[in-house]
């Protein structure tokens, strides 16, 4: 097996760099001739004479060449681009296989090649793009036991930079959120990185203006500085060239400008502030992903080397636990690496293998259907094959030449995919960046580009598919015709299609249908919202976040009361300055903004003689008084959420949807729900208090899957804990509204946070772009089934109609109806799309039955199946009919004359 | 070829190779080819091309390594030696074509195989 490997292997080799072989050959050649004629002349023989004699040991020249370049590999490449030729004269020629099956390649590559950019950049797979930036790495504490990374203590830190050898500029960062004010300008949130004074060194990029912070800047007594981005100098001080030693105040500090960096420096993650980590002995950087020890290796030192090193140092032993109880070690990894979740270097190895092999098993579905076009092409082509093996080409070769074949084809299918993954793959990292969470955190060595990495992949994708598509038919074909070749030269009464590939196709057809409905729902439960729209005016709506600044946020419970107090102020505050700008009360802080609310598992208490519960996931909400109001929803049935409703809690207001999807036709006033008690991971919830139902509103917006409950919010409470939302009816100009509550947001108490400042129609179409994504994602890989489908029943009637044509030449000579010949050649397709939609249906039953498809986020279509089931058998009624005219029109003479 | 050569069984060649370069060093296409046919004298007739071929099979399976050097004579010639994966896959076919020979023998001359 290694010898064969190895043979392979030089082989290629030989295939890549054939001149230079070559050479050597003749080289080797030349010093063999001089020898034996050497040893000619020895022998007596006159020059000429040895020179014959030597040319005749050696055998006939041309012939021990030719034999040579085939022996080495050197004349694969004649046969590979011979064969490639050929390849690309049957794509032309067999447009509906080229179009049907590369479409379908082209698809599943391309979702591979984007999977597969997505694990490379978000798994630790790639290197920060700085200078030696696979020399950078991260030290953590990792708890082996816990499997999860540790705070790191400073002291380790400190202890680490004195002693480690194998590593340089050792050093750490934390982020932190901080307000910004510079003077002029409205003041904003911003996240700072408070880096040690070695993270710029080690990142080895010279400031654009000024300097970077040292060690002396982060002396406790130092004054306190800051460095800063390209963007921020350009959009916070317009590019002033005189910026170095001004200030401006991060969080309630002053700080001196000293430095700007160049454009798109962001290290350590995605930071454009960066101030002194100042040294405290006593304290702990939290563990990674927010804080991240960073190094250097050391000239020839190996990430192994300096684990090793590592090993032998450790940590110190904790000040709270019991030295036996401490199961952290430190541990070096990638830089990037230190990004990634609580795992080892192994696993997450092993996930991204698990991942790509799923992502390459795609590919067998569409690459099966193209093998059966390939195959009931092949079969058509036996005479080609059997000319080839009477001529003296092995099986091997033909075999050969049928998966070159496909390779083109699957080559140019993996071609389009490099070039449509690329712009897929900037959309997609617009989107992301343009999620102000995840956006604005994201590491700077994600950047949504292609590597050769990823190129590689394709490439061995396009093998793949290949392999799949071209060797199972040709091994299959060539085994039946070459055997037979020379009898069947000649002859059109060829091969039947097998009953794999029979099975197959009813397989495919079924698969096709019993995926369709849900398919359908799913794409139809996600796009909806874009399509009908929210049902009310939600761009005249803003939307602001307000958080508690996490560094004044209540450490005890018995804290929260005077926060929430505090809190309560300020949002009546808030509220005061918007309504005496807009003359009206049109303020309302909900929990979550309508169309974003999250989802919840709720129960429904049945009548006494019934005690069976109804559960359902819905969208829950908690609205304080103002909300009915200011989203102008009046009660469809009893009443509203009003007073009486904010002192107890137990009372809630459900949508029409929510009636529809629970309730069903009975009187929901007066019936009971609650929160389910559930079980996620390790932990069990209980269930949540019962709430009468005392109201049904309107769809607000209309356009969601979920029904909703609303519930009343206890005012500031909420806020004193998390985040809370705040919605403001601004009329027809949001955009001068939104400049008012910025400016709110910039002059409010420091304890509060105002930020995100969008307009609600904004808010819902950031919500619904994964829904559009995954809309379109799953309408793709659903017409690529369809098209698949189609194009295997249009091969399989084409190649009866061909194998058919003399026995209907007969028929039709002997005075056969058009109409019976047509039933005759339909009668095999339509048993195969009546068997597949047969199977079909009950599997898509069974999917229907056990899939809950509106808590998957899809949308119940009534008679969806029937529908679906008429749709796929029209689909393979049009794909059969081309071929069947065409029997119909067989000329009797020629088919006999030819048969 | 007349009936009174012999004509080479696949693969034999190989071991041939294998052995020369066992016995004698590192040796160049010519010396080995010379070997050959040295050792065959007249029974086996072998076309010195052929162990070209042979050559180039048994270093893409990595049984023996080439380098250029120099020959007796002052020549650049490429020198052919057994690897260690060759010395390994000599050792498995000169069992395996003793323990064939033994079988043919036995059957060839029942008599004198018991």
């Amino acid at each position: 097996m290694r010898a064969l490997i190895h043979t392979i292997t030089a082989r290629i080799r030989a295939f890549l760099r054939p001149a230079d072989l070559e050479s050597d050959f003749d080289q080797e050649l030349a010093s063999h001739l001089a020898m034996a004629e050497e040893d000619g002349r020895r022998r007596g023989l006159s020059p000429a004479e040895a020179r014959r004699a030597a040319r005749v040991q050696l055998g006939g020249m041309m012939q021990l060449r030719q034999s040579w370049r085939e022996t080495s590999g050197v004349t694969w490449f004649d046969g590979f681009a011979l064969d490639a030729r050929l390849g690309l004269r049957m794509l032309r020629r067999s447009w509906g296989l080229t179009l049907a099956g590369g479409l379908a390649m082209t698809i599943v590559i391309t979702i591979a090649a984007v999977v597969f950019v997505f694990l490379d950049e978000f798994m630790g797979r790639t290197a920060p793009p700085l200078d030696e930036g696979e020399r950078i790495v991260a030290i953590q504490s990792w708890d082996a036991d816990a499997h999860r990374r540790r705070e790191v203590p400073q002291r380790d830190l400190e202890r680490w930079g004195q002693t480690l050898r194998s590593v340089e500029e050792l050093g750490g960062f934390q982020t932190i959120e901080r307000r910004s004010i510079v003077e002029g300008r409205p003041a904003e949130w911003v996240r700072v990185a408070e880096m040690t004074a070695s993270g710029f060194r080690l990142a080895r990029v010279a400031p654009l203006l000024g300097r970077w912070f040292d060690q002396s800047d982060e002396q406790l007594w130092a004054t306190p500085v800051v460095v800063i981005g390209h963007d921020v100098w350009q959009s916070r001080f317009a590019s002033d060239g005189t910026v170095i030693g001004t200030t401006m105040r991060i969080g309630d500090t002053f700080h001196t400008i000293i430095g700007v960096m160049p454009e798109k420096f962001a290290f350590p993650v995605n930071h454009r502030y960066w101030i002194p980590l100042r040294p405290d002995p006593g304290a702990s950087l939290k563990a990674a992903p927010e804080v991240v020890v960073f190094a250097r290796l050391a000239d020839g030192v190996s990430i192994d080397g300096a684990q090793a090193e590592l090993a032998t140092i450790g940590l110190l032993p904790p000040t709270t636990l019991s030295a036996t109880a401490d199961t952290r070690r430190a541990r070096v990894v990638p830089y990037t690496f230190a990004f990634t979740d609580d795992v080892e270097q192994g696993e997450l190895a092993w996930q991204q293998r698990i991942i790509l092999l799923l992502v390459t098993l795609l590919l067998v579905p569409p690459c099966l259907n193209i093998a059966i076009l390939i195959y009931a092409r092949t079969v058509t082509r036996q005479e080609e094959f059997a000319a080839r093996f009477a001529l003296g080409a092995s099986r091997a070769r033909i075999v050969a030449q049928l998966c070159v074949e496909v390779l083109v084809l699957s080559s140019v299918a993996g071609i389009i995919a490099l070039a449509i993954a690329r712009p897929i793959l900037v959309e997609i990292g617009d989107i992301i960046r343009r999620f102000p969470d995840l956006g604005g955190s994201l590491p700077f060595w994600i950047t949504f580009g292609f590597s050769w990495r990823a190129a590689l992949f394709v490439a061995a994708l396009s093998v793949v598919a290949a392999l799949i598509a071209g060797l199972i038919p040709a091994l299959q074909a060539t085994g039946r015709v070459l055997p037979n070749a020379l009898r069947t030269l000649g002859s059109r009464t060829g091969i039947p299609l097998g009953a794999t590939w029979t099975a197959l196709i009813v397989a495919q057809v079924a698969l096709a249908l019993a995926a369709l409905p849900s398919t359908i729902e799913l794409a139809w439960g996600h796009l909806r919202p874009a399509v009908l729209g929210p049902g009310f005016a939600a761009h005249e709506y803003l939307t602001a976040r307000i958080v508690v600044d996490p560094e004044q946020a209540p450490a005890a419970a018995a804290d929260l009361p005077a926060v929430a107090n505090r809190v309560r102020a300020i949002q009546a505050d808030v509220v005061r300055q918007i309504e005496s700008d807009l003359g009206a009360s049109a303020v309302t802080f909900v929990g979550a903004l309508p169309g974003a609310e999250p989802m919840t598992l709720i129960e429904m208490e049945e009548g006494a003689a019934n005690d069976r519960r109804v559960r359902r996931y819905v969208r829950a909400n908690q609205v304080d008084r103002a909300f009915f109001d200011v989203f102008k929803v009046s009660a469809s049935a009893g009443r509203t959420l009003d007073e009486r409703d904010f002192s107890g809690m137990t009372t809630a207001v459900v949508d029409e949807t929510f009636v529809r999807q629970v309730i069903g036709d009975g009187n929901p006033i007066g019936r009971r729900i609650r929160p389910a008690p559930a079980r996620s991971g390790d932990t069990e919830t209980e269930a949540g208090p019962w709430f009468e139902i005392v109201g049904v509103v309107p769809d607000r917006p209309a356009n969601t899957s979920q029904g909703r409950m609303y519930v009343a919010a206890q005012p500031g409470a909420p806020m004193a804990t998390g985040a809370i939302q705040l919605a403001l009816h601004a009329g027809r100009d949001p955009a001068a509204m939104s400049r008012r509550l910025q400016e709110i947001g910039t002059n409010l108490d420091t304890l509060l946070r105002l930020d995100d400042v969008r307009r609600l129609d904004e808010v819902h179409a950031e919500a619904q772009m994964s829904g559009n994504l995954t809309s379109y994602a799953l309408a793709i890989v659903t017409f690529s089934v369809l098209v698949l489908s189609a194009a295997g029943l249009y091969a399989l009637m084409s190649f009866t109609v061909t194998l058919q044509r003399r026995e209907i030449g007969i028929r039709t000579a002997l005075g056969a109806r058009q109409g019976r010949l047509l039933a005759s050649v339909f009668a095999r397709a339509m048993w195969q799309i009546a068997a597949g939609v047969g199977v079909g249906v009950s599997i898509a039953l069974f999917l229907h039955q056990r899939m809950n498809i509106e808590v998957e986020g899809g949308w119940h279509i009534p008679g969806i199946l029937p529908a679906a089931a008429l749709f796929i058998m029209t689909i393979g009624l049009l794909a059969a009919a081309g071929p069947a005219r065409r029997a119909t029109r067989v000329d009797p003479t020629e088919a006999l004359k030819n048969g | 070829m007349s009936d009174s050569e012999s004509s080479i069984l696949q693969g034999t060649l190989d071991l041939m190779v294998l052995k020369t370069l066992e016995h004698l060093g590192p040796l160049h296409g010519y010396g080995i080819a010379l070997r050959i046919a040295q050792v065959g004298e007249k029974a086996l007739i072998v076309n010195q091309g052929t162990v070209y071929l042979c050559l180039v099979r048994l270093v893409q399976k990595k049984w023996i390594s080439a380098e250029w050097g120099l020959s007796e004579n002052n020549r650049k010639a490429k020198f052919y030696s057994l690897t260690k994966a060759g010395k390994k896959q000599l050792q498995a076919e000169t069992e395996n074509w003793e323990r064939v020979a033994g079988v043919m023998g036995r059957v060839l001359n029942p008599q004198t195989g018991s």
